[in-house]
């Protein structure tokens, strides 16, 4: 299916969230279209992470609606939130979140296998040739340095090709030659790919490879733009 | 009812070996018996018994059985019968047999035959006289043949006397096997009760004539040789009614039957292999007795012989003799033409199948059922045939 | 599917192998236990059936009476003019010398046998013979012979010669037929049965085929006294009576399938808390809740099937060992059966499957439910890795009160149908109490031992405790497996040895006597050999000897239950014996039973029967019935059926059979005990008769009880080490987990001793936790156990003592055997890369 340019891969509209009378969300909007790379901004708090789980199908708005690929999150049960991340949402974690029992080529596969398609292995190695790590599968994750790590957790969150690509702090733990790699990568699927990614950051780096740069501050964004 | 185990129970627990019961052995067995210094034998089936020398050991076996039999007393000529009391048990003779046989008919028409018969064979007269010592075996036999329903029924039982499973008592006019039994009323009133869970017989038997006394001298000589006899007396008309039931269905009967009575020691030779015997009544009011004795060699024995009762009682006996067989079943001629007394008889069975099986197999099987008489004469009858069955190797089943 | 769960779940344990197998083999040893106990209980039973049904075959009626039929009733019935058969049989004992083996003797018509029939038409062939093959045998005629038809497993053959012990003598008989069989019987004719059993005149059981329209004219022809009941009613009332035993068996067995079960719970419940990130990561990425359940169940299922493939064959083997001891336990308690063989059928195996998959995924079921709870932000969570347990403790105490109390109630309830259902429903309620309360058990026990653990055992003390307390989600799990285990030891052993206690207390009241006599053959709680009338004068005429009571007993049915007719002579207690009624006053109660129908009974037969003190009871003796009054109730241990005891000259007016079963000699002050034992020997010369004095008789009776009990004490045993073998899996989760925590203590400046140290620390203290625990818990259920379960059973009373040197080194042994669970981890720890671990995140 074409992406659709007409409708927004992401779209927030008046979004609260509130856990046990803290707002971490206090009416957010926000309309992703595709194709674009949006950065958010902001200090530890500021309700990135939160504004990323709802986005990633897996929270729920206390208030306001949220739309993936058009379609909105309230409303669904667990099943079916689990089938839209499965079918539209890839993540990328700050701390990679490979699963160690796993190797790389494995870990890539394993939405694939989760979502029951074919030809997963060969995909899966596929993914791994485009983020440059062909040849490095078979390693188990213990076995990569921090880059390669978040390279194949990359190639984990593109392997069934996701509308929306969500990346919490993706740069976090790497050292700044690497993290550049990393952001160039994450660029050129936006190109490549028409893949729309939504990536929390606090790195001026990060924000240098943005389409657009979005700022929080208390759950609220304060550069609406 | 019974099943499983408890059938299989005679097989597992027999004391008695297939030996035992290879019935034509008897002399032999017995003296085996004697030489370990036990009893033994439960060997008899039907009315005659036979040995073949040609089995192993049976010169010896016949001179031990010889000194054996000194225990009783053979059958020699020159007896006074004395009734009632021969009527009961003469334990000095080994073996003794009482035979009811007949042909009834039911109200609604239907024929029936009846065999009700007892037997005791002396085993030991050394034991000790406790209640459970086997100084005697009770055998007994009870066929009944559904001529118009074309069926057969049988069953067997045997007993030691014990406190009162079997005997003969005189007191009681009594011979009896568990509850099989016959009682005198009086002096030709017999009473016949025999319950089996698949038919039943409760006959009265009222006596037409005095007893007949077979044979010359009052002994039935049965082969060459001092006592190779028996004492044989039958009442050859008794008047019967009473009842019959087979399953649920219960019928009143009348009829005619024939009672023998014999008690010997030894009396048969080796060289004899089986018998056939008939007891005819024939419609004019007399009746008919001939038995042939069949010898190894295919010959028939000239010991071989008959009574003719006349309808007043008086008795002839009858040493010329021919039955020829015919048409047969299974092994059994079960059709002959019979020449005795001038006259000159067709026997025919009524029913091909009374063939009395034991359900053991080391248990003689024999032919003894009902026939019918055409020819000169016209009557009812009953025929017996042994030696016929398996030939003689049924000790090895 | 498949290959997710390979390389989520399977790896992990491959990873893992000593706790995986660790694991399993709790689970194995779990079922082989449950599996053993049944295949033995069912050998050792002989599938429940008496020996004395021995080639009984199938009946429609059986005859009896108390002391036996007069064999005229069997003429007699077989004259009646209905379509009946009558089969007698008696019944009885022998040893069979040579090889020492007890076998039952039957004594059957075998004339009669000989032609067995009863239809008119050719046998069914669709009855094959089911019977062993049949040798021909040497001419003998039963009888008058002395032959005898030997089924047995040895070499014999027809011809051969064999003693049999019967009662006080030996006697020489001939095997007439031999029948290959796995149990061994003799079968003589009834005559020679008489002579043998010295029984002139009387059979014991009359087998009866008939249709039920018969019954009134067969119950017309029987004596008043006698007993005419549907075939297989007293077979299925020692079935009964040993479903009964059994299922106490089987309870005790799933003990050990239980503690597994826990252990089970602790193991996925660990694979759940250290993988709560990466299940966040699987659900994130498209992972269904059901997917994530059915993962984790499935890694238990194949815990269990594994425990399965090795439990099986184990059960088996264990079976093997198990079978001695059970069926001695029935033998003295219930009834005379040989041990058959033990049959492992694919019912008794689906069974073992069934409950080993049943415990396991049961146990599962809670941690993989939390686990399929966990949310997928989770995965965006930093270094949340434990959670609190504070909130879900207080709900806990509260489940766990209100089991407790619920258990009090259960405990009050009557038992059903002579089970003490609700008992073990109690016991289950407080091992649930128990459980529910542990973690705030360990956290208080922790919190306020923190200083004193660290005075005496130093930092490491300290810092262990701590631990502890910071992982209880892991280990209170573990230390409730334990500490039912040891709840269990100390509760049956508490049980045990107040039983024991009270016993030798009872023989101590009960054995007056100096010297005991009876038959040289094994009795039992059916089974009374006698010995030869006139021995008891033979014996008093002795110069040293003062008084000797003749006690004779008989098996017989009371109400259609087993029960024990007893006869001694009144005088005698009165004069010599200490004997304690439970109920009524001694003096008259032996007054009224000298001179009046009266009887004293035992107490378990007062709580079967529902009877009591002044009550009267009618009594079938010989051919009439007899109305006895109950003048006193007396304790009793010796078995479970229950006795009524006569004075013996009043029961020798109904059942006129002089022969006594035992003999107790009172013999002079200060006579020389060898030299009147060898007395009396000179004086029974010709017979075969034990001769025991007091002392020897204490001795045998305590080794009957301990042998009883052994089997109990085993089971427990068994519990317990699967529960010492989680400890050790438990504590390897929780180095391997922590090793991050560990290798920063050795940077930190942690010596490579001081790691062990740490870790046996932890052990240890998980060891005392639970043995205290198991201490509380095990006091609680032998109450239980003593008062409710035991009473309702056995209907015994049991006065509570508690074996406090057995139970101290038990548990000194479990303490140890948890410590020494430690060793394996702290190895695992200190082989341990510092640099490595810390680099790894």
């Amino acid at each position: 299916m074409p992406p659709n340019p007409e409708i927004p891969v992401l779209q927030f509209a008046g979004v609260h969230r509130k856990y046990q009378n803290v707002s971490a969300l206090d009416g957010v909007s926000l309309s992703v279209p595709p194709g674009q790379l949006l950065a958010i901004v902001g200090r530890s708090g500021c309700g990135k992470s939160t504004l990323l789980n709802l986005a990633g199908a897996m929270d729920f708005p206390s208030s306001g609606t949220v739309h993936i690929d058009g379609q909105s999150t309230t409303g669904l049960d667990d099943r079916a939130l689990t089938r839209l991340r499965r079918d539209k949402i890839g993540f990328i974690f700050q701390s990679f979140q490979l699963l160690p029992n796993l190797t790389a080529a494995e870990n890539v596969e394993l939405p694939l296998l989760l979502a029951g398609q074919p030809q997963a292995r060969e995909r899966a190695l596929d993914r791994l040739d485009r983020v440059e790590l062909g040849g490095l599968g078979h390693r188990y994750p213990h076995q990569l340095s921090g880059g390669q790590m978040q390279r194949v957790a990359i190639a984990r969150a593109l392997v069934h090709r996701p509308r929306l690509l969500l990346a919490d702090e993706p740069i976090g733990n790497l050292d700044s030659t690497t993290g550049a790699t990393i952001l160039t990568l994450l660029r050129k699927i936006v190109s490549e790919e028409q893949a729309t990614i939504v990536m929390a950051t606090h790195s001026p780096e990060s924000t240098a490879f943005a389409d657009r740069i979005i700022e929080m501050r208390d759950g609220r964004i304060i550069n609406p733009s | 009812m019974a099943n499983s185990l408890h059938n299989q129970l005679p097989l597992l627990v027999s004391p008695l070996s297939p030996t035992s019961y290879f019935w034509p052995l008897w002399p032999l067995r017995l003296a085996r018996g004697v030489s370990r210094g036990v009893q033994s034998a439960l060997t008899f089936s039907a009315r005659f018994r036979l040995a073949r020398s040609a089995n192993r050991g049976a010169l010896t076996a016949t001179i031990l059985a010889l000194t054996l039999h000194a225990q009783y007393r053979p059958a020699l000529p020159n007896y006074q019968y004395n009734f009632p009391k021969d009527h009961y048990s003469h334990p000095d003779f080994q073996t003794e047999w009482w035979y009811y046989t007949g042909n009834l008919k039911d109200t609604k028409g239907r024929d029936l035959g009846f065999e009700l018969t007892f037997f005791r064979q002396a085993t030991d007269r050394t034991a000790k006289p406790s209640t459970w010592a086997v100084r005697d075996i009770y055998l007994a036999h009870l066929a009944l043949t559904d001529i118009t329903g074309q069926r057969f029924f049988h069953s067997e039982r045997l007993n030691r006397q014990g406190p009162g499973l079997a005997g003969i008592e005189e007191t009681t006019k009594r011979v009896w096997n568990g509850n099989w039994q016959v009682t005198w009323q009086s002096e030709n009133q017999i009473q016949l009760q025999a319950i089996d869970p698949s038919f039943t017989l409760q006959l009265n038997l009222t006596s037409q004539k005095p007893p007949a006394i077979h044979g010359e001298n009052g002994v039935s000589q049965k082969a060459k040789g001092e006592g190779r006899a028996s004492h044989y007396v039958s009442l050859t008309r008794l008047k019967v009614s009473g009842e019959v039931t087979i399953g649920e269905d219960k019928r009143q009967v009348t009829g005619q039957a024939w009672m023998d009575h014999e008690f010997f020691t030894h009396q048969l030779d080796a060289e004899q292999t089986g018998w056939d015997w008939m007891s005819l009544q024939l419609n004019d009011g007399r009746e008919l007795m001939i038995f042939q004795l069949r010898r190894r060699d295919g010959t028939i024995d000239p010991f071989s012989s008959g009574t003719l009762i006349e309808r007043d009682g008086r008795t002839r006996h009858l040493s010329q003799i021919k039955m020829t067989p015919g048409r047969r079943w299974k092994n059994y001629p079960v059709e002959w033409t019979v020449e005795a007394a001038g006259l000159k008889l067709q026997v025919k069975t009524r029913l091909d199948n009374q063939e009395l099986v034991s359900k053991q197999p080391q248990s003689p099987t024999y032919w003894e059922g009902s026939v019918a008489i055409t020819g000169d004469a016209t009557g009812l009858g009953y025929l017996e045939m042994t030696g016929y069955e398996k030939p003689f190797s049924f000790g090895n089943p | 599917m498949i290959r997710l769960f390979a390389r989520l779940i399977l790896r992990p344990l491959r990873a893992e192998p000593v706790r995986t197998l660790l694991t399993v083999l709790s689970v194995a040893l779990g079922i082989s236990v449950v599996l053993a106990i049944e295949l033995a209980s069912d050998a050792a039973a002989g599938s429940f059936r008496s020996s004395l049904e021995t080639v009984a075959g199938e009946a429609d009626y059986e005859i009896t009476a108390v002391g036996g039929l007069d064999e005229s009733l069997y003429a007699k019935l077989s004259q009646l003019p209905i379509p009946i058969k009558v089969r007698p049989r008696i019944e009885n004992h022998a040893v069979l010398l040579e090889s020492k083996q007890t076998l039952p003797l039957i004594g059957l018509d075998l004339v009669a046998h000989a032609l067995d029939t009863n239809s008119t038409n050719a046998p069914n062939p669709s009855n094959p013979p089911a019977s062993p093959s049949v040798t021909p045998a040497p001419n003998l005629a039963p009888g008058v012979s002395r032959g005898v038809i030997l089924a047995t497993a040895s070499n014999r053959k027809p011809g051969d010669t064999i003693t049999l012990r019967i009662n006080d003598h030996d006697h020489l008989l001939t095997v007439t037929k031999v029948i290959n069989s796995d149990t061994a019987f003799a079968i003589v004719d009834l005559g020679l049965a008489q002579d043998l059993l010295s029984r002139p005149l009387k059979i014991d059981r009359l087998l009866i085929e008939a249709t039920d329209n018969l019954e009134p004219q067969i119950k017309q022809a029987l004596p008043t006294g006698a007993t005419l009941a549907p075939f297989g009613a007293r077979t299925e009332e020692n079935r009964k009576m040993l479903a009964g035993f059994r299922s106490n068996l089987v309870i005790l067995s799933y003990i050990a399938l239980v503690v597994g079960a826990f252990l089970i719970y602790n193991t996925i419940s660990v694979s759940v808390v250290r993988r709560r990130s990466e299940i966040g990561i699987l659900r994130a990425l498209g992972m269904t809740r059901t997917t994530v359940l059915t993962m984790f169940l499935a890694e238990a299922a194949l815990f269990g099937l594994a425990g399965i493939a090795i439990g099986v064959p184990l059960g088996r083997l264990l079976a093997e060992a198990a079978v001695g001891a059970i069926g001695a336990t029935v033998q003295n308690l219930y009834v005379s059966s040989q041990p058959g063989l033990i049959a492992l059928t694919f019912l008794s195996s689906l069974k073992a499957v069934l409950a080993g998959l049943t415990v396991t995924l049961a146990a599962a079921w809670a941690p993989a439910r939390e686990a399929a709870a966990i949310a997928p932000v989770e995965a965006m969570a930093r270094g949340r890795k434990d959670y609190d347990t504070s909130q879900t403790q207080f709900r806990n105490l509260a489940l766990s009160a209100f089991c407790a109390a619920a258990a009090y109630f259960a405990s009050l309830a009557p038992p059903i149908g002579r089970r003490p259902l609700f008992g073990y429903l109690a016991a289950a309620l407080l091992v649930l109490s128990a459980s529910l309360a542990t973690p705030a058990f360990v956290h208080y026990l922790t919190r306020s031992t923190r200083h004193l653990l660290k005075s005496l055992l130093g930092v490491e003390g300290l810092l262990a405790s701590q631990s502890l307390d910071a992982s209880l989600r892991r280990t209170s799990v573990l230390i409730a497996a334990l500490i039912t285990a040891v709840a269990m030891l100390v509760s049956v052993g508490i049980m045990v040895g107040s039983f024991r206690e009270t016993v030798i207390q009872w023989i101590d009241s009960q054995l007056t006597a100096d010297i005991f006599l009876q038959p040289a053959v094994p009795a039992s709680a059916d089974r009374f050999p006698t010995l030869t009338p006139g021995m008891a004068e033979k014996v008093a005429a002795l110069p040293m000897v003062t008084m000797v009571d003749q006690f004779r007993a008989y098996p017989i049915f009371f109400r259609g239950l087993p029960v024990t007719l007893g006869s001694g002579d009144a005088n005698v207690v009165r004069q010599r014996g200490k004997f304690h009624l439970l109920e009524g006053d001694p003096e008259s109660a032996y007054a009224q039973m000298l001179n009046s129908d009266s009887a004293i009974v035992s107490e378990p037969f007062v709580n079967k029967h529902n009877v009591h003190l002044g009550d009267t009871i009618n009594l079938p003796l010989g051919e009439k019935i007899h109305p006895i009054k109950i003048v006193g109730v007396y304790t009793d241990y010796s078995n479970e059926r229950g006795y009524i005891i006569l004075h013996r000259s009043r029961l020798l007016r109904y059942l006129p059979d002089p022969a006594p079963s035992n003999l107790a000699v009172y013999l002079r002050p200060g006579t020389n005990l060898t030299q009147a034992q060898r007395a009396i020997e000179n004086a029974l010369a010709d017979s075969r008769v034990l001769i025991l004095p007091n002392q020897s008789l204490r001795r045998e009776a305590i080794l009957i009880f301990d042998r009883t009990f052994a089997i109990t004490y085993a089971l427990e045993l068994v519990a317990v080490f699967v529960a010492v073998v989680g400890v050790a899996g438990a504590l390897l989760a929780l180095v391997i987990d922590r090793r991050r925590e560990l290798s920063l203590l050795r940077f930190l400046g942690a010596a490579r001793t001081q790691i062990r140290k740490l870790i046996l620390c932890e052990a240890g203290l998980i060891g005392l936790l639970s043995v205290l625990g198991g201490i509380i818990l095990g006091g609680v259920l032998s109450l239980v156990l003593v008062y409710v379960i035991n009473k309702q059973s056995f209907g015994w009373s049991i006065q509570f003592h508690i074996p406090i040197a057995i139970l101290l080194g038990a548990l000194t042994i479990i303490f140890t055997a948890t410590l020494l669970a430690g060793l394996y981890p702290a190895r695992v720890a200190l082989a341990l890369n510092p640099i490595e671990v810390i680099h790894e995140e």
